[in-house]
């Protein structure tokens, strides 16, 4: 199709681009800013720094303890996501290839759940998380989002293995194949692409989380980025926005690398994710 | 079939236990919880049946929270739909820079809102004064972004659309894609303009879209916290305080008052179970008459 009306296409590129300014201004005020002192900030936000003061970064680094926090998050992702991962395949292959009312049943039990807001279990959550000796630990949170994460993945594990023809999992069993092997060397290895988005969905969730971490790791030696990021925040105000603003630009940066690494994976899963529902 | 069910909970029985302890047992518990006065302070606490449901009706502060969560809802679901259709469609007539837009408009969607909520702090407490400032505009100077309740407002919607804007734009992106292309060139034929072709055409064929979108909007935006949270803390005042944060303040920051809390927080349940229902319905009804 060629393109006729060339005013109107440039109205669409202006607005897209003005959109895009907005979209992208607080993430490059807050680079343009974070590498000046408070006293450049105060004379002219607007202008580029005299020279860049890298050590905001260094400063900011260590005033978050940045390498804690980071690993501190990096655990609960991991624990977080294997646990999401193997435990809602096994249970999505049998809900998929067993038709009892057994199976719907379970099947409703789990989707249902998912239309139960957070707010309503979190002081609950609290307390089972006191009880059971989670509390406090990054370890705990993890196990925690394992909990709150399978309804969703079991839920797209489910509908993704009915897709795949039972007919591999009869020949296999032919051949003498247990049940679990069947599972780990036939099923899961055909599971790549929603595993894939399963997982990348998860780890953002998380990643970005804050008001379960904030309930269960009162201890800052178990922050996670967001909460360090929220602490230093909460302590510098407004006074000291050089620290603040590298510390926001550290905070988001793993999230935006590994968009930007992972782009079309990520925005698959979402219009996929969405649309399927 | 005995022997396949039980196999069948078998494989299941490590998902459930993990989802009974920490999502079905807190669900149950936040009823139970509603139903009593448990204060967290105190260990014993006793069984009221309604009472914390009939305070609540008293209760002005949750009921403002409701009403300016209602305020909020609405204003989002209009805005963030049409603005997120209309990038869409923009982003599907570019050729070339199509990716590059795309990348651009979602990449808010990878922040967290506390971040972005601080980030905006910085543009609406230090930037949007300075420019005020050096336009030598009063009226732009008066402005106080994050102390005035009005401003407050305008600036949480303007931070939540930024950071929402792109997921739904994705959606609309992909359904767009969907639209059958011979469809529209049959209207243009006919000699219908590109208003008619998109009324007639591209809105019915994504209508499954605008549901989605409409309902995850409903859905997300009355449960809203973190943006609420880093951009004003619920303040001036209680003046942007959400229904989420009024939970929330309720059981831990100002009273501990646990099962009054709970019972609001069955509230918001009730909310979004009502949203739920009838999203269901509607699109059950869309795919018998499609």
């Amino acid at each position: 199709m060629k393109r006729k009306m060339t005013g109107w296409n440039l109205l669409v590129l202006l607005m897209l681009i003005l959109y895009s300014i907005f979209s992208l201004s607080p993430i490059l005020l807050a680079i343009l800013n974070s590498g000046k002192t408070q006293g450049e900030i105060l004379t002219n936000i607007l202008a580029f720094p005299q020279n860049f003061k890298f050590d905001n970064y260094l400063i900011a680094f260590e005033k978050i303890n940045f390498l804690r926090s980071f690993l501190n998050t990096m655990v609960v992702v991991i624990v977080g996501c294997t646990g999401i991962v193997l435990l809602s395949a096994i249970a999505g292959y049998k809900l998929a290839r067993v038709k009892s009312k057994l199976s719907g049943f379970y099947y409703s039990l789990f989707v249902l759940s998912m239309l139960i807001p957070f707010h309503s279990i979190m002081i609950t959550l609290v307390k089972i998380a006191n009880v059971t000796n989670l509390q406090g630990k990054t370890l705990g949170l993890g196990i925690i989002y394992i909990g709150l994460g399978v309804p969703m993945a079991i839920f797209l594990y489910t509908g993704f293995i009915k897709s795949i023809p039972p007919e591999l999992d009869e020949a296999a069993r032919i051949d003498g194949c247990g049940d679990l092997r069947l599972f780990f060397k036939i099923i899961f290895p055909q599971l790549k692409p929603i595993t894939a988005t399963i997982i990348i969905t998860n780890a953002l969730w998380m990643w970005n989380d804050f008001l379960l971490p904030l309930l269960i790791l009162p201890n800052s030696k178990t922050y996670t980025i967001l909460l360090s990021t929220n602490m230093l925040f909460g302590q510098y105000g407004n006074n000291d926005w050089p620290a603040i603003l590298s510390v926001l630009i550290m905070a988001m940066l793993p999230a935006i690398v590994f968009y930007l690494i992972l782009q079309k994976n990520i925005l698959k899963g979402i219009s996929e994710g969405a649309l399927k529902q | 079939m005995k022997k396949n069910n039980k196999k069948l909970t078998l494989f299941i029985l490590p998902a459930l236990l993990f989802y009974s302890v920490f999502t079905l047992a807190p669900a149950i518990g936040g009823f139970w919880y509603s139903l009593t006065n448990w204060n967290g302070l105190n260990k014993n606490y006793d069984f009221i049946g309604l009472k914390n449901y009939a305070a609540i009706l008293k209760d002005t502060d949750f009921i403002n929270s409701i009403t300016f969560t209602l305020k909020f809802v609405l204003i989002m679901v209009v805005l963030q739909n049409i603005l997120s259709l209309a990038l869409a469609i923009a982003i599907e007539s570019r050729n070339r820079s199509k990716t590059l837009f795309r990348t651009l408009v979602f990449m808010p969607n990878m922040i967290s809102m506390i971040i972005g909520g601080f980030m905006w702090m910085f543009i609406f407490t230090k930037a949007l004064p300075y420019i005020a400032q050096q336009l030598n505009n009063a009226a732009l100077m008066d402005i106080s972004w994050i102390g005035d309740p009005f401003f407050s407002f305008i600036a949480i919607i303007i931070v939540s659309l930024w950071g929402g804007i792109g997921y739904l734009t994705i959606i609309y992106l992909a359904a767009l894609q969907g639209v059958d292309k011979t469809l529209k060139e049959a209207a243009s034929i006919d000699g219908a303009n590109a208003w008619q072709v998109f009324r007639n055409v591209v809105i019915p064929s994504i209508m499954p879209a605008i549901t989605i979108g409409v309902f995850v909007t409903l859905n997300n935006s009355f449960k809203v916290f973190d943006v609420v949270y880093s951009l004003t803390g619920g303040g001036p005042g209680r003046s942007t305080q959400v229904i989420a944060m009024n939970i929330f303040a309720e059981a831990y920051s100002l009273n501990n008052r646990y099962g009054y809390a709970s019972a609001k927080s069955m509230v918001l349940f009730a909310i979004i179970f009502v949203i739920t229902i009838v999203q269901l319905k509607l699109m059950r009804k869309k795919e018998i008459d499609g």
